[in-house]
């Protein structure tokens, strides 16, 4: 933990670090940068969800959902990754001695793997891709694990602030 | 101007607003946590409906269609963002009130609802609107949406 510390602490007070801390401008834009990208990428992958839990654009195939869909994902993840690395390097020390922070990664990795084994399992079933009419319970389940994870990950995020070490 | 920040003082010494602010951080990480999730869900259904207005993404499907769902999305996430910014507002009525990110931020809310209504609602409610229409009430909705957030999370800053 303190070498994660020590590595954040570094990077704070870094010339770059210092100066992104203190701009006037720059801070606040990579904060709205970091919300709008998870505007973008958990929201749409929220709307994703309701359509795998069946609540949301029913007659359209999950595949094409899926398909339509990821580039818009994947682009508002870059935004949000880039945005929160530059968070980090700004305020890291800051942030690092809160539980929320580790917490809120736990979260991440497991909803990436539920991601990843909806993809590479589940939306490869037959059901799916023909957009039959009973769909394995799993995608039901999956799109319940991932709307948990995905809230549970912004929860910590705004906790941070608010659960210091 | 004075009399307005009288009332909103009021507000928040009275017995609502002074339980709101004295009952430790947890009110205010919970309304923290409803703003933002609601906000995210509201921002969702704009983008879906945008992209779809400006052709991209769901094309097998009408924006008409697909705005009879995000509808009921993008005003329950308003709903949320904006029960739970009130109670925030009045936990610190002064912090905001003097804030210019939090006056454009209403300017921008403001906008943005009453041109959904008046504007973005109608062309979505045709089955096949004008295609130039359908691309400038999407840029004005998505930059309108975008801009709250973006004034939202400067207020902490200025």
């Amino acid at each position: 933990m303190s070498l994660i510390l020590d590595f954040a602490q570094s990077l704070q007070d870094s010339g770059f670090g210092t100066a992104l801390a203190e701009s006037r401008y720059a801070f606040p834009l990579v904060e709205a940068a970091h919300l709008l990208g998870l505007s973008i990428s958990v929201g749409l992958i929220f709307l994703t969800d309701l359509r795998l839990i069946g609540r949301f654009l029913t007659n359209v195939p999950i595949p094409v959902v899926l398909r339509q869909l990821r580039p818009w994902v994947l682009s508002g993840f870059a935004v949000t990754f880039i945005s929160g690395v530059l968070l980090f390097i700004a305020e890291g020390a800051t942030v690092v001695i809160s539980p929320a922070f580790p917490a809120k990664f736990v979260f991440i990795a497991l909803a990436g793997l539920n991601a990843l084994y909806f993809e590479l399992r589940l939306a490869r079933l037959a059901p799916v891709v023909e957009h039959q009419a009973v769909l394995p319970v799993g995608v039901r389940y999956a799109g319940l694990a991932s709307i948990g994870l995905w809230t549970a990950t912004i929860i910590a995020g705004r906790l941070i602030p608010y659960l210091p070490g | 101007m004075s009399l307005t920040l009288d009332i909103l003082n009021a507000i928040q010494h009275s017995v609502v607003g002074q339980s709101i602010a004295k009952s430790d951080h947890l009110v205010g990480a919970t309304a923290q946590i409803f703003h933002v999730l609601g906000f995210i869900i509201l921002l969702a259904a704009v983008v879906l409906t945008s992209l779809r207005l400006l052709g991209h993404g769901l094309t097998d499907r009408t924006a008409q269609q697909i705005s009879r769902e995000t509808n009921r999305l993008l005003w329950l996430g308003l709903a949320s963002a904006v029960i739970s910014g009130i109670v925030m507002f009045f936990s610190a009525v002064e912090l905001y009130y003097f804030n210019p990110a939090f006056k454009l931020k209403i300017v921008l809310l403001l906008a943005a609802v009453v041109l959904q209504i008046l504007w973005f609602r109608k062309v979505l409610a045709q089955e096949t609107p004008n295609a130039q229409l359908a691309r400038s009430s999407a840029v004005f909705s998505l930059l309108l949406w975008f801009g709250v957030g973006i004034a939202g999370r400067s207020i902490g800053f200025v």
